[in-house]
This record gives structure tokens, sequence and C-alpha cells, in this order.
């Protein structure tokens, strides 16, 4: 290929490329500019780069790998929530075939123990068809959520989003939450947690509720950190099987984490009878689940 | 990947035999001709190989793993690794196509991701093969026309409408793919082609929920041969929805500051007013002493 | 009217008897010092818990709360009783319960004040009590029981100290031999107590506006404990009869304690006369009445679940009555409940000794009873157990954990019995007050 046009054709086929990682630099950015939008500029914020560099940044110019190092900020946001969103989540159990890459990558983003479970994935009894099958069950995020109304100290609270996060700065460990969950879906620090030394000096992120504080109380949190940088929730992407579709019922849009294929909302569930946990209870989950079917091979 | 030609052999072999087992999933899996000989329109560089990463991590690691790291989970017929000598044996046209369309437990991600996408997930794959030189198509002679595109929404029979022009020609037979930006990915509209106009027609759906202006923000991608051309815009297409808080109102489950203003006052009613009498009796304790007084 | 206290005693000799326990002495500094180094021994498990964690507890993420949970209510329940005997009764004008008065609000105070004490004992982060007042969030039954709580002590005080000022105005005039800061907190407390008429109707004017405000209060405080539980979803606990179905056991635990009590006080002090035979045979008669009406809850609340047996009530149910829960459940409702309430329907059976006995294991029926309405629903979850460590799947208390009970208890016994010795436990002047009132 030692042509003269050779060098040519090699600029022109890179200008494409150019044009082409520029597009999809493209719809990055317009996920970080809808998750920015609640934010007024000229609010400073100490981050720590991704070359361990603390900085004074403008909130606007937060970039996704900054470790935001101001307590108050993140506090603040994370209470807030993001506006115009209702997120939710739609379960496959069909697809489930118990890989546990979810539980895995749950438990190391929130540094769990091996026995704490924000993420679980169980064998359920299917008493008509005498079978059993496999269902991964998260916090509901319940519009009703028994747990936020027995809080004592508003530590557990419902944001604007939907989502029901946990204040572990706030939490007086009661656990009665724990015990008005009809889903069992808390967990709590019984012990000194995983890695305590390691994370002593980070500063506490209730999106991602890590550091992860002894004699309190934690939970899944649709993974409010990767969501608002418009990633999908740790578990949703981490599926080998294509289980989990999550994304913005206000859109009526769900991607799903393994084949990043985005889908109506409403048709989805329609197609597929979903159904939510125990409606009976009133709790409004907004984790939807498409049944069961007899294994296809 | 250094000594890949001593071992071509010894692998070829290996290869032959897990296809005859049937535990290979890429062995067995034919590829027509033409996809085969397919090359990528554009070549390999750097941000291509980086936003292939990011896509790959998204959409691939929860199977096939890290690549160079044989992590990939185990499963029948076995995913493998895309930095071992199955995968970068293959043509670039056939790692596209196996990508795009699928099979068995492995996706279809053609409706996720564009082809310029797809080719994005190639070159971070190739990125793994230090021996590996980008075949590029014969281009000689061909003229990559410059597209533009002009988009409107005819409400009458909720179509987008697409026009797309080359230097002020209307261009035809061009593939149109539309798409819904969702927050976690795009929600594939339709796809169409042109017309001898240059004019192709995708439907929506009016009863998808817009913005508060019934806003959908669209991005529109046009490709035919080497030319292409993509677009976002934000465009009224769609009834206008109200996005409401999930926690307007108050309620028993509402922070204290949003309690149920009947629960706030009998709380606070009932509880003052059972100290108040408290206060009023400790008080007034003092009386007993002053009683003496009075008599004495 | 009196038929309880029958012997002819003059005032003096009623001074004397009743005052005569209110003195320090080498006995009883004996038991103090038991109490102290036991309760000493107990604090330093709950250092170690303070240390490490509720880890060092038994409890685990489906049995969340276990029998800290158990002793607040079970605190909470037996202090009720001085709401029952001196308020109900007592405004009843039900005479004989007069002289009970007194040990019943003392058992309500030392009850109630350690309740409030032991829930902390509970909670991970008790560094971060002041949140709740802070941060208080008036939808949570939390809120509403530490403030009703709180309120039921200050009433239980208010009402065990204004009552008391005749009776500690005599202390401050008869004792003389005792030491300085207690003649001094005598002088203090008495308020210049002098017997005037007046002093007389503030007195009775203030006892009686606690005695009706103390009815809604203490009926709160318990209702609202069974509130932590029925105000869940889950089965076994979410129950519309939460709230009758505590208080009536929470009187029949009282009564209990109360009959411990006096028989304690009626040995160790010598009050054969003020503490009758006949006493007791009331406080049985009592027992019997409020048992009837326990038992008559329980079966409400297994036999409507059981009946029409919905998924997760059928299994709660079942693991009661013939599940890994049975033992202990027939054991509380048949030794603790309802044996105990028909030996108490034979006279002999109401005498001080036997009756004290079977009030013994009454109250520890009803402590474990606590334990089953705390713990077993929490072990029916309605989604399985499943990818936790093997004994995630029941619960047994470790030793710290019964050591901060015993501890709990030891602090009762430590209140009751302190206050008890600065202060006469018989209402001296009511005593008086009905014998003349008979000789006339």
């Amino acid at each position: 290929m030692a042509n003269k046009n050779d060098k040519s054709r090699r600029k022109f086929l890179q200008k494409l490329g150019v044009a082409g990682a520029s597009a999809v630099a493209g719809s990055a950015l317009l996920l970080q500019g809808c998750s920015d939008s609640n934010k007024s500029s000229g609010n400073k914020v100490k981050v720590l780069t991704a070359d361990n560099k603390l900085v004074e940044v403008d909130v606007a110019h937060l970039k996704p790998g900054d470790k935001i190092q101001d307590l108050s900020y993140l506090q603040e946001r994370g209470r807030e929530g993001i506006p115009g969103k209702k997120f939710v989540m739609v379960v496959d159990l069909a697809k489930c075939k118990n890989a546990r890459k979810c539980m895995k990558a749950c438990q190391s983003a929130h540094q769990l123990k091996p026995e704490m479970h924000h993420l679980n994935v169980l064998e359920m009894e299917d008493p008509v068809r005498d079978t059993s099958y496999w269902m991964p069950k998260t916090c509901q995020h319940c519009d009703n959520p028994p747990c936020v109304s027995v809080c004592p100290v508003d530590a557990t609270f419902k944001r604007q989003d939907g989502i029901v996060l946990i204040d572990n700065e706030r939490c007086i460990g009661c656990r009665f939450c724990v015990a008005a969950c009809p889903y069992s879906a808390r967990t709590f620090n019984w012990t000194e947690p995983k890695n305590s030394e390691e994370f002593a000096e980070v500063t506490y992120d209730m999106e991602l509720n890590v550091p992860q504080k002894k004699g309190t109380v934690t939970k899944c949190a649709f993974s409010a950190d990767r969501v608002r940088e418009g990633k999908l929730p740790y578990c949703v992407s981490a599926c080998p099987n294509g289980v989990y579709y999550f994304g913005d019922q206000n859109e009526d849009l769900v991607t799903n984490g393994t084949t990043k294929k985005t889908v109506r909302l409403s048709a989805l569930l329609d197609n597929n009878a979903a159904y939510t946990l125990m409606p009976e209870l009133g709790t409004k989950p907004s984790v939807y689940y498409l049944p069961p079917r007899e294994s296809k091979g | 990947m250094k000594n890949i030609k001593q071992y071509r052999l010894i692998i070829l072999f290996c290869l032959c035999f897990l296809a005859v087992a049937n535990v290979n999933a890429q062995s067995d899996w034919p590829v027509p001709a033409k996809e085969n000989e397919n090359m990528s329109p554009f070549l390999f560089d750097d941000d291509m190989v980086l936003e292939g990463r990011i896509s790959y991590e998204n959409s691939c690691t929860s199977c096939h793993g890290t690549p160079g790291q044989d992590d990939f989970t185990p499963m029948a017929p076995p995913p493998g690794d895309p930095a071992s000598d199955q995968f970068q044996l293959q043509t670039d046209g056939a790692l596209f196509h196996k990508i795009k369309m699928g099979r068995g437990s492995m996706p279809k991600f053609e409706d996720a991701f564009a082809d310029d996408e797809l080719w994005n997930i190639v070159a971070y794959i190739r990125s793994f093969n230090k021996d590996y030189k980008q075949p590029l198509p014969n281009m000689e002679g061909v003229e990559i026309p410059e597209y533009s595109m002009k988009l409107s929404f005819d409400d009458n029979i909720d179509k987008l409408v697409v026009k797309v022009f080359a230097k002020n020609q209307p261009q035809p037979e061009v593939s149109i793919a539309a798409y819904v930006m969702g927050t976690f990915g795009k929600y594939l509209l339709g796809k169409s082609q042109t017309n001898e106009l240059g004019i192709a027609y995708i439907d929506v759906d009016p009863t998808m929920p817009g913005d508060e202006e019934g806003k959908l923000s669209v991005m529109v991608k046009a490709s035919k041969g080497f030319g292409r051309a993509k677009m976002n815009e934000e465009m009224v297409m769609v009834e206008p929805t109200i996005r409401k808080s999930a926690i307007e109102g108050r309620h028993i489950w509402s922070t204290d500051k949003m309690a149920p203003v009947w629960l706030k006052v009998s709380f606070f009613i009932t509880v003052f007013g059972v100290w108040f009498v408290l206060l009023f009796i400790v008080i007034g304790l003092r009386n007993i002493n002053k009683a003496n007084k009075e008599e004495a | 009217m009196n038929e309880t206290i029958t012997k002819e005693l003059s005032e003096s000799q009623i001074d004397q008897d009743l005052l005569k326990n209110v003195n320090w002495g080498g006995k009883f500094k004996l038991w103090l010092a038991f109490l102290a180094v036991s309760l000493i021994i107990c604090l330093y498990y709950y250092y170690q818990q303070l240390q490490n964690g509720l880890g060092v507890t038994g409890l685990h993420d489906y049995v969340s709360w276990g029998i800290y949970i158990s002793n607040f209510v079970f605190f909470v329940a037996t202090s009720l009783i001085g709401m029952l005997i001196s308020s109900v009764l007592g405004l009843m004008n039900v005479s004989w319960v007069k002289p009970l008065a007194r040990i019943a609000e003392l058992v309500a105070v030392a009850f109630a004040m350690v309740a409030g004490l032991i829930i902390i004992t509970d909670m991970g982060r008790p560094d971060r009590l002041l949140n709740v007042f802070m941060h208080g969030r008036v939808q949570s039954p939390i809120v509403w029981d530490i403030a009703v709580v709180v309120t039921y002590v200050a009433i239980s005080v208010l009402l065990l100290y204004i009552p008391m000022l005749p009776d500690i105005a005599l202390c401050r005039d008869k004792l003389k031999n005792v030491p300085k800061w207690q003649q001094k907190m005598y002088k203090f407390l008495a308020l210049g107590w002098s017997g005037k008429a007046k002093q007389f109707k503030i007195m009775h004017n203030y006892t009686r506006i606690l005695l009706i405000l103390i009815i809604p209060i203490a009926l709160s405080i318990h209702t609202v404990t069974s509130w932590l539980f029925a105000m869940t979803l889950r089965s076994g606990w979410d129950s519309p009869i939460f709230g009758p179905y505590f208080v009536s056991g929470a009187f029949v635990a009282g009564c209990a304690a109360v009959i411990i009590a006096m028989y304690f006080f009626q040995k160790n002090y010598k009050l054969k006369d003020y503490i009758t035979v006949d006493h007791f045979d009331r406080m049985g008669r009592l027992l019997v009445l409020v048992a009837l009406v326990y038992v008559y809850f329980n079966i409400n609340e297994i036999i409507v679940p059981g009946y029409k047996a919905n998924t997760a009530d059928a299994k709660h149910v079942h693991e009661m009555l013939y599940g890994h829960e049975s033992v202990m459940f027939w054991l509380v409702q048949l030794g603790g409940l309802v044996i105990p309430f028909l030996l108490i329907l034979f006279r002999p059976m109401r005498r001080p000794l036997p009756l004290t006995l079977i009030s013994i294991i009454v109250l520890a029926g009803a402590w474990f009873k606590r334990v089953l309405i705390v713990v077993p629903t929490q072990l029916t979850p309605y989604y399985p157990i499943q990818n936790v460590p093997e004994n995630w799947t029941h619960y047994s208390p470790t030793l710290p954990e019964i050591a901060i009970t015993v501890a709990s208890f030891i602090l009762v016994l430590l209140i009751m019995t302190v206050l008890a010795k600065l202060f006469p436990i018989i209402p001296i002047w009511e005593v008086k007050e009905e014998i003349n009132h008979n000789k006339k």
C-alpha cells in the first residue's frame, strides 16, 4: 500500500474517524448536561482529580471521574436528587440464570461484606408449576415507602427522582426501617465495615453510600452516583444475561444493561404481563418484574 | 501476540478440535462472505479505541471480561476472550457482523449501536493485537459526499421528515436511522431510506411522553457507502407532559418538614398541652410553702 | 371501710413501723454493694458493645430487633401498673389499694426510667442520640414513643412525690439520726409542709389532675410501643388489636411485679400489719381479672390469622403453634399465663408465698412473651432468607446481650431499693387517715 494515494486516503479516513468519535462524545456530553441541569454555577467545590490533585472547581464543570471532597455539597446534592426524573427498574425473570455478577458488582461498589446484600438473587418456589426460578431482589424504591415512614430522624428519605436513599451521617441505627421493610431489602453494619481503615479518609457520598459506617443501615440506592453521570447502575451493567432494564418512567424509556437496547417501558410491561412484588401491601414499588417462563433450553 | 505466527498452527489445530467438540462460540459461527470481507470506513485511531472501550465496558465486559485477562463468564458455549486468537484471527467484517447480529446468548447490538459505534468496538478489540494491521478498502476514484440534513415534523401524519442534501442537491437512497435520546440509551424510532427527492419519513408514536413543551431529543444518522452524517435536535413532536416530582404533597413518608398537617398539629398540641399542665403543677408546688406563711 | 388493715394501731406505732425501714443498715449496704458490683460487671459488656458494635449480639439482618427491644417492651409494660392501681382504682375510691399505691408507683417509676435507658442499648449509634431531638420526625412512632415515655416518667415521678409530701415532712421531723445530707434532702423536698388544710387541698388537687392525666398517657405509652410493631407491614405484627393487646398484657406483668415487690417489702420491712394477707388475696383476684382479659386477646391474636391462613400469616402461626417457636410459645401461654391463672382461682394459692411464686413465673413468662412478640415475626419474612450465614435463620442472644439485660433488671432493683430506703414505702398519712376514719 505504498503509493501516493495511500497518504491522502488515510488522511481522509482519519477525518471521518474523528467525526465518528466526536459524535459519540457528543452523546456523552448530553447525558452530562442533563444531570448537571440543576446546578448553578459560581458554586465551588473541592475535588480530587484523577491524578490525585486537590483543586477547587465550579460545580458546573465537574467531571465524572472527579472525587468530590466537599461533604456538605455531597449531602445537599444527595438529598435533592435529579429533577424531572423518575427512575424505574425492570427485572426479566425469564432471563435470570443466577450468574450473580450483579451481586458481585454491587458488593464491590458499595464496599459490602459477603453476607450483606443490597441485591440478593433468591431461589423462589413456583407453587403453580412446582419449579423454582431465580429472582434478583433489590430495594423496591417504593412510592409509599414503609421504611421512610418510620424513620425517626429523616435519615432515610425519598427524593424527587423516586430514589429512596440513606444518609449515614444521620442514621442512629435503630433499625426500625429494617423491621418495617416487607421486602427485607435493608442490611445493617453490625461490625466495622469492610476495609474501613482504607476508606477512613474518603468523603462520604450518600449516593454511593461509601464509606459504610459501623452501626448504620445500608441498602440499594439504584446506584444514584452512576445515574447522576448518566450511567446505568452497577448491577444493571454487570448482568451478562440481559435481565435488567433501567430508565426514566417520565421518558417511558428503559435501557437493557446487557444489550444496551432501549425500549418503551409501557410496551415492555404490557407485553410481558409485568407485576410488582406484593402489590396488595400498597407500597407501590418502582421495580417491575417480568414473569419467569419455562426455560427454552 | 508476539509469537503468533509460531503458534498459529497449533492454535488452528486447537480451534478445529474445539469446533468439533462444539463448545466454542466462535469457530462454528458462519459469517456471509460479503460480511466477512466488509471493512471499516474509519481508520482505527486512539479516539475510536477510547470510544470503543466505553461501549465495550458497558455492554460486553459482563460476558467477555476484560480483554487479555481470560476472565470471561463461564457459559455454554464459552464467550471467549476478545484478545485471544480465536477472535483476532477473524476479519474485521466478521467481528462487526457478529457484534451487530448476535446469536444465541450473544445479544444482537444492531439496535443499540450505530455502525460507527460498532466499528469503535472492533477498533478496541484490535488494540489488544500488536500484530494487527488494519486492512483498508480501496478508495481509488471514490468520492465521499458530505451530507447535510434538515429535520422537520409533520403533525398531520405524525412522521419525522428527514431531508438529505449534498452540495444543495437532494440525495436519494440514503439510509436513515432516527433515535430518541433517553437518559441511558437511544431508542430507535425507525429506519428508512430517502426517496428520489431526498426525503425520508419515520413514524413517531404520538403517545411518547415529551418534555414540558412536547419536545423530544432526536438523533438522526444518515449513511450511504462512505458518506455519513449525524444530527441532534430537540423537536416538538408529541404531547407535552408535566414531569411531577416523586415527593409532591404531604405524606406519612415525607420528611418532617412535609409531614401531614393534622399529624403535626395533634402531636405538638398533645405534647405541649401535657407538659404545660406538668409545668403548671411543678410551679404550683410553691404554693405549699406559701400556704405556711399565709396562715402563720 | 378499710377491711384489709384490721389491727388496732396507734399513730405513734404506725410512725414507728413505717419509718423503721428508712435507714442504711449494714445488710442494706451489702445488698447495695452486691447490686453495684454486678451492675459494673454487666456494664463492661455494654462497653464491649460500644467498642465493637452491635455485632457482639446475636442480632443479624433478619432478626434485627432482639431481646433489647423485648426488654424495652417488657419494662414499659410493667410500668403501666402504676396507672391501673393508683389512678384507675384510686379514682374509683377503692380504698384497699391505698397502702399499695406507693409500691405500684415505685414500680412504675423504676421500670419506666429503665425502659427509657434500655432502648439506648439497642441503638447502633448511641453517640447520635441527640439526632432524635435535632432532626426528630413527627411521623415516626419512635418519636412518639420517646415523647410519651419521657412524659410518663415525669408524671409518675410527680405522682410518687406529691402524695408523699406529708410523709417526707414526717421524715424531716422524726428522723434525727440519719446523715446530714439526707436531712437536708427531706427539708428541701418537704417544701415546708406543715400539714395545713390548704396544703392538703393543693396536694389533693394536683394529685387528682395527675391521676386523670396519667390514664391517657399510660395507655398511649404502651399503645405507641405496640405501634412500633403494628405500624409495619410484617405478618405477626400487622394487627389492629396490638394496642389493647399490649395494654392488657402490661397489666398482667405489672400486677405480678407489684405482688413480688409487696412480698419483698412485707418480709424485709416487717410490714405484716400494713401489707396484709388480704392485700395479697385481692391482688391475686386483680391478677385473675387482667390475665383473663389477656388470654382473650391472645386467643384473638392467634385464631384470627390462623383461621384465614393467608400465606405469610399461616407460616407465622404455624411456627408458633407447631414449629421452631412452639416450645417457648406453649410454655409461655400455658405455664406463664393459663395455669397460673387457673391456680390463682383457688383461695389458698392467693396466700402471700404461693401467690408470689406464681407471680415470679408470670413475670418471667411475661418477659418471654415479649421475646415471642418481637422475634418470630422477623424469622418469617415474606421473602426467603438466602445467601447469608447459616445462623441467620434463627436467633440466639449472646452473653453481652444477656448481661446487658441483667444489668437493666439490676438497675430496676437499684432504683426501687434506694427509693424504698429513702422514703417510707407505705403512705403513712393515708393509713392514719383510714384508721381514724374507721374509728369514727
